[in-house]
């Protein structure tokens, strides 16, 4: 009986086409099988791709909503603060504007100020009528350019926002408050 | 025979199926890279509108009367009323001249910038006053107003920036 059993066990493994049937078989199986691994994980991937694409763009819409909003507080505040502000120098009070004459006088005596504000760089610039000459004791205020403060270091890119600047201004014996558009435009220090 | 040609059969579909999955993957793979790396332009925030149509209004023009330089805002009025300024010139040519020049100033319009088109406008209390306007109406835009009131009539200024 035993002899028997052990000469089909050796009949099989002898016979040299059912090897190969039973081996070829297995061997499709297999194929198949790396075959829809393949698919599964590259469908897998793709749906993560895909969800993670949404999220970052939604990260990203978060990250531009705060930036704005941050830009926005930063130039107002420094517009409205008492060292920018017009304050009641031209008759009635007005938002986001800047009195150029205290300006022109802080840039002298910037130095008290340097880390007052948290920022690196504060720059204003006139937009009409559009000069663009920097801003001295001997052009003012007949120029475009004020840079208030410009410190030497790794900056973000400027946030803007529309200002009046505004200046008394004399016209033969009559004095007037004369205002134009000027962008105000603040940059961070950049810690990444 | 028979059970070899239906083994064949489903295998070439799953590599039919594994071709097409994976040729879904490269095109979404590269759209996805298109989307997340597309360059992005400066876009125009809804509060600079505002801050510009404030310090528009504010801005002093060159347009004088017997008391003052007018600002902006009474050079809308005074226009309306149809005025003169002392130089001769009509207050509503002055009128469109400087905002023609500020909003060029400030918004630059081009194909490469973020700005396509703007259009200006004024209203009074019958309506449609004055309006300006350049480039390309799109759907995508910011836009704002802001009203006031000079002798006793109630104006509105807008402006709406198309990106």
């Amino acid at each position: 009986m035993v002899n028997r059993n052990h000469q089909r066990v050796l009949h099989k493994s002898c016979n040299p086409t059912g090897s190969r049937r039973f081996s070829k078989k297995g061997q499709m199986k297999i194929q198949q099988m790396a075959f829809m691994l393949i698919a599964v994980i590259l469908l897998f991937a793709l749906v993560i791709i895909f969800f993670l694409a949404i999220s970052l763009q939604e990260v990203r819409r978060t990250a531009t909503m705060f930036e704005e909003e941050n830009a926005m507080l930063l130039v107002s505040k420094l517009a409205n603060s008492p060292e920018f502000s017009c304050g009641n120098s031209f008759g009635s009070s007005r938002a986001n504007c800047i009195d150029f004459d205290k300006i022109f006088a802080l840039k002298e005596n910037l130095n008290k100020y340097q880390n007052f504000w948290g920022v690196t760089k504060i720059y204003i610039r006139k937009i009409y009528p559009n000069d663009k000459v920097d801003c001295t004791e001997e052009n003012y205020p007949n120029c475009g350019l004020i840079k208030l403060l410009d410190k030497n270091v790794n900056s973000t890119s400027f946030s803007s926002n529309f200002i009046s600047l505004c200046r008394k201004e004399r016209d033969n014996n009559l004095i007037y408050d004369k205002c134009e558009i000027a962008i105000l435009m603040i940059a961070s220090e950049d810690k990444g | 025979m028979i059970k070899r040609k239906f083994n064949r059969k489903g295998q070439e579909e799953i590599v039919g199926f594994v071709i097409i999955i994976a040729l879904v993957s490269v095109i979404v793979l590269v759209l996805l890279s298109f989307m997340l790396t597309k360059k992005e332009v400066a876009a125009v925030e809804s509060y600079e509108v505002e801050s510009f149509i404030q310090s528009l209004l504010q801005y002093t023009t060159e347009c004088e009367t017997y008391t003052e330089f007018l600002s902006f805002q009474k050079l809308i009025a005074y226009c309306d009323k149809e005025g003169v300024c002392l130089d001769d010139e009509n207050s509503c040519d002055k009128l469109n001249f400087i905002a023609k020049e500020i909003i060029e100033n400030s918004w630059d319009v081009n194909d490469e910038s973020a700005v396509r088109g703007y259009e200006f406008k004024i209203f009074n209390e019958e309506g449609e006053m004055f309006v300006l306007n350049e480039g390309n109406k799109t759907a995508n835009y910011k836009g704002n107003y802001q009203d006031f009131v000079r002798s006793g009539e109630d104006y509105k200024v807008s402006l709406t920036i198309y990106e």
